[in-house]
């Protein structure tokens, strides 16, 4: 579950115990733990163009909470373009800079436009 | 000193798809005897077996792997006197996406890196991945190494005796693999000698233009023109249209330094 979910439903929680007397200090530990304990998760989208809205190419993500271990390769996009993702809690922490790639007229170099996006 | 008269079995259609695709995937051309002996061979360099006249017979001069080779490099190629065997055992997470050595970039074919398999492979098993289409894109190989799955990427889960033949500088990995069994890949290289010449398989009629494909599936729409161009060059250089140099010309001017790493074909005696 996103911390924003995990977020969301303390909140909800919360409001219910508030009216019925029972928030605490323990309520606020919760709250705590959740924001504090979420490490950084990492999603490279490799654009088909710097619009947020093209297709993917290719992705590529790293979570620090799930043991490293052999999984199949795999055809299917996790999103159809970047914007999907950010509209499903991923926050874009760097934008493709087509200038600092190498251009010619001819030749390719690296895959599409990547697009680097964070949650927790 | 009788030589070895090889016969291409690639014509402009197979020419013009190994440009477009970088690969050629020959699946169970190597008899299956020779498969039971590579079954047990240690990982490492092995020199000593990719120079022995039964891995010369059987791989490296296999009518159809040969053909190939051929068709791509001209008639007297260079044949490898080294090699290395890629074995992996226990379980792992699979490589990261690369190009082996120094890109080798440029318009012509010099250079045939060879993937055999002596054994099936299974997606199980962490086949080599390769990404078609680019042997066309020049990169830093650590600077891919972050790169995941890629819409086009093809695993080689191939029967025994399948031979990969692809132009050097093709983006490649060993997949992700969740058994422990051996999975057995040997690594060799062909090289060009001599200029090339649209001398391949019922070439005799005018040169064609190259086709238009198509497109991998990760390629931008701008990307695809580029490939395109890229592959035009490519097929204009290999019918000898081209006046562009290319590498192959250190091996024709420094025979001496390359005596220990291959050997010409017509140096051997059939």
């Amino acid at each position: 579950m996103m911390i924003i979910d995990e977020v969301k439903n303390w909140i909800l929680e919360s409001r219910d115990r508030l009216l019925s007397g029972e928030f605490s200090e323990k309520d606020l530990q919760k709250l705590e733990d959740v924001i504090v304990q979420s490490p950084q998760k990492i999603l490279y989208i490799y654009s088909k163009s710097t619009n947020m809205r093209s297709a993917i190419a290719g992705w590529s993500q790293y979570d620090p909470t799930i043991p490293h271990e052999p999984t199949l390769p795999s055809q299917e996009v996790p999103y159809e373009s970047v914007l999907d993702a950010v509209a499903d809690g991923w926050r874009i922490v760097q934008f493709p800079r087509p200038e600092l790639r190498p251009f010619s007229d001819v030749d390719n170099c690296y895959l599409g436009y990547e697009f680097i996006l964070e949650r927790q | 000193m009788a030589s070895f008269v090889i016969e291409p079995t690639l014509d402009d259609t197979g020419v013009m798809d190994f440009v477009f695709n970088g690969y050629a995937l020959l699946e169970g051309v190597v008899p299956e005897g020779f498969n039971r002996h590579c079954a047990n061979l240690s990982g490492g360099g092995i020199g000593e077996v990719i120079e022995s006249a039964e891995f010369r017979r059987e791989v490296l001069l296999q009518t159809q792997v040969a053909g190939v080779v051929r068709s791509l490099l001209g008639p007297d190629f260079y044949l490898p006197l080294q090699g290395h065997h890629h074995l992996f055992e226990g379980s792992h997470n699979g490589q990261t996406w690369h190009s082996d050595g120094l890109t080798e970039q440029g318009y012509g074919i010099t250079h045939l890196q060879c993937y055999y398999y002596p054994h099936e492979v299974t997606i199980d098993d962490g086949p080599t991945m390769i990404l078609p289409g680019s042997h066309n894109r020049l990169i830093d190989r650590e600077a891919i190494a972050h790169y995941g799955d890629i819409i086009g990427q093809l695993s080689l889960t191939v029967p025994p005796g399948t031979v990969a033949i692809t132009r050097y500088g093709i983006w490649h990995k060993a997949g992700p693999k969740f058994n422990s069994e051996r999975r057995s890949m040997i690594k060799f290289s062909y090289f060009r000698s001599q200029p090339p010449k649209r001398d391949w398989l019922n070439a005799k009629t005018e040169v064609p233009e190259f086709r238009n494909i198509g497109r991998h599936p990760y390629v931008t729409e701008v990307e695809s023109y580029r490939d395109r161009r890229r592959c035009h060059r490519t097929w204009e250089w290999l019918c000898g249209r081209s006046k562009t140099k290319e590498g192959y010309d250190s091996l024709r001017q420094h025979p001496e330094a390359y005596a220990n790493y291959c050997v010409r074909l017509s140096q051997l005696e059939s």
